[in-house]
C-alpha cells in the first residue's frame, strides 16, 4: 500500500503480483476524466491526503480483503498532487488462485477507498475549481 | 498561547480552503469535539456552513462528535472524502 506523488507504475505492480499459486490478477485503475459543462472543462485534478491516517486506512482495507477472500497479493497505490487528464490516480492489483475473489476484492477496495480513506480531489476547471464531494470552490456554475 | 493547553487542528480539502489555513491551535482544556467546534467556527466563520458535512479524526482515527479531546491531541477536520 502506498501514497505516491508521481506517476503510478501499473505494469510494475502487475508484474510484482504474478505468482505460481495464483491463476488470476485483477487490476483496477482509476484515471482522471475530463468533464465538460457550461462551455468549460476540467484541466487537471489535484489530490491531497491526511497521509498518516490514509496510509493506515489503506492497510486496513488490505487486511479486510485478506480476511474475506482467498487472495495472495493486494497492492493499492493512490497518487496525490497534480494529476493530468487520463493519468492514473489509483491502482489496485489483487492476485488470487481464482478469478472470482480477484474481481470481487478489487471492486471492494475501490469502493472502500471512496468511503473511508482521507483523500480529497479538487477539479481545476478552465473557469474555476471545485472540491469534489464538498461542492466548495470558485466555479459559479456547478453540476 | 500555552502549548500545554492547546489542541492542534488540521484542516483538509474544502475545509482548509474555507478556513484559509491547513493547521491551527485551539486553546482548550479537557473538552469534546462538539464543544471544540464553536471555538473553531468562531475563528474561521466560513467553516460554519460545512458543519453537517464534516467528519473528524482524533489522533488519526475517525471520532464521533462526543469524543473526548485533551490538550496535546491532534484533531483533523475532514470534509467528505473524494479519493479514487
Amino acid at each position: 500500500m502506498a501514497i505516491v506523488e508521481g506517476p503510478i507504475d501499473v505494469g510494475g505492480l502487475i508484474s510484482a503480483a504474478q505468482r505460481p499459486d495464483c491463476g488470476a490478477i485483477s487490476t483496477f485503475v482509476g484515471t482522471t476524466r475530463v468533464d465538460e459543462n457550461n462551455g468549460a472543462s476540467v484541466e487537471h485534478l489535484e489530490y491531497e491526503a491526511y497521509k498518516p491516517m490514509a496510509d493506515r486506512k489503506l492497510e486496513e482495507i488490505g487486511a479486510e480483503i485478506e480476511e474475506r477472500w482467498d487472495v495472495r497479493e493486494v497492492s493499492i497505490v493512490h497518487r496525490i498532487g497534480r494529476v493530468e487528464p487520463g493519468e492514473a490516480s489509483v491502482a489496485i492489483v489483487v492476485a488470487s488462485p481464482r478469478r472470482g475473489p480477484a474481481f470481487e476484492a478489487s471492486r471492494y477496495a475501490i469502493e472502500r477507498i471512496k468511503q473511508v480513506v482521507p483523500i480529497w480531489k479538487r477539479e481545476v476547471w478552465s473557469d474555476g475549481y471545485i472540491w469534489v464531494g464538498s461542492q466548495v470552490g470558485t466555479r459559479t456554475f456547478t453540476r | 498561547m500555552n502549548a500545554g493547553y492547546s489542541v492542534k487542528v488540521l484542516l483538509f480539502g474544502a475545509a482548509a480552503d474555507r478556513a484559509g489555513t491547513r493547521e491551527t491551535q485551539v486553546h482548550a482544556g479537557e473538552t469534546t469535539l462538539d464543544e471544540l467546534w464553536p471555538i473553531l467556527a468562531e475563528q474561521y466563520p466560513d467553516l460554519s456552513p460545512m458543519r453537517d458535512t464534516l467528519a473528524f479524526a482524533l489522533n488519526g482515527e475517525y471520532a464521533r462528535w462526543d469524543a473526548r479531546v485533551s490538550p496535546g491531541d491532534e484533531v483533523a477536520v475532514l470534509p467528505p472524502v473524494s479519493g479514487g
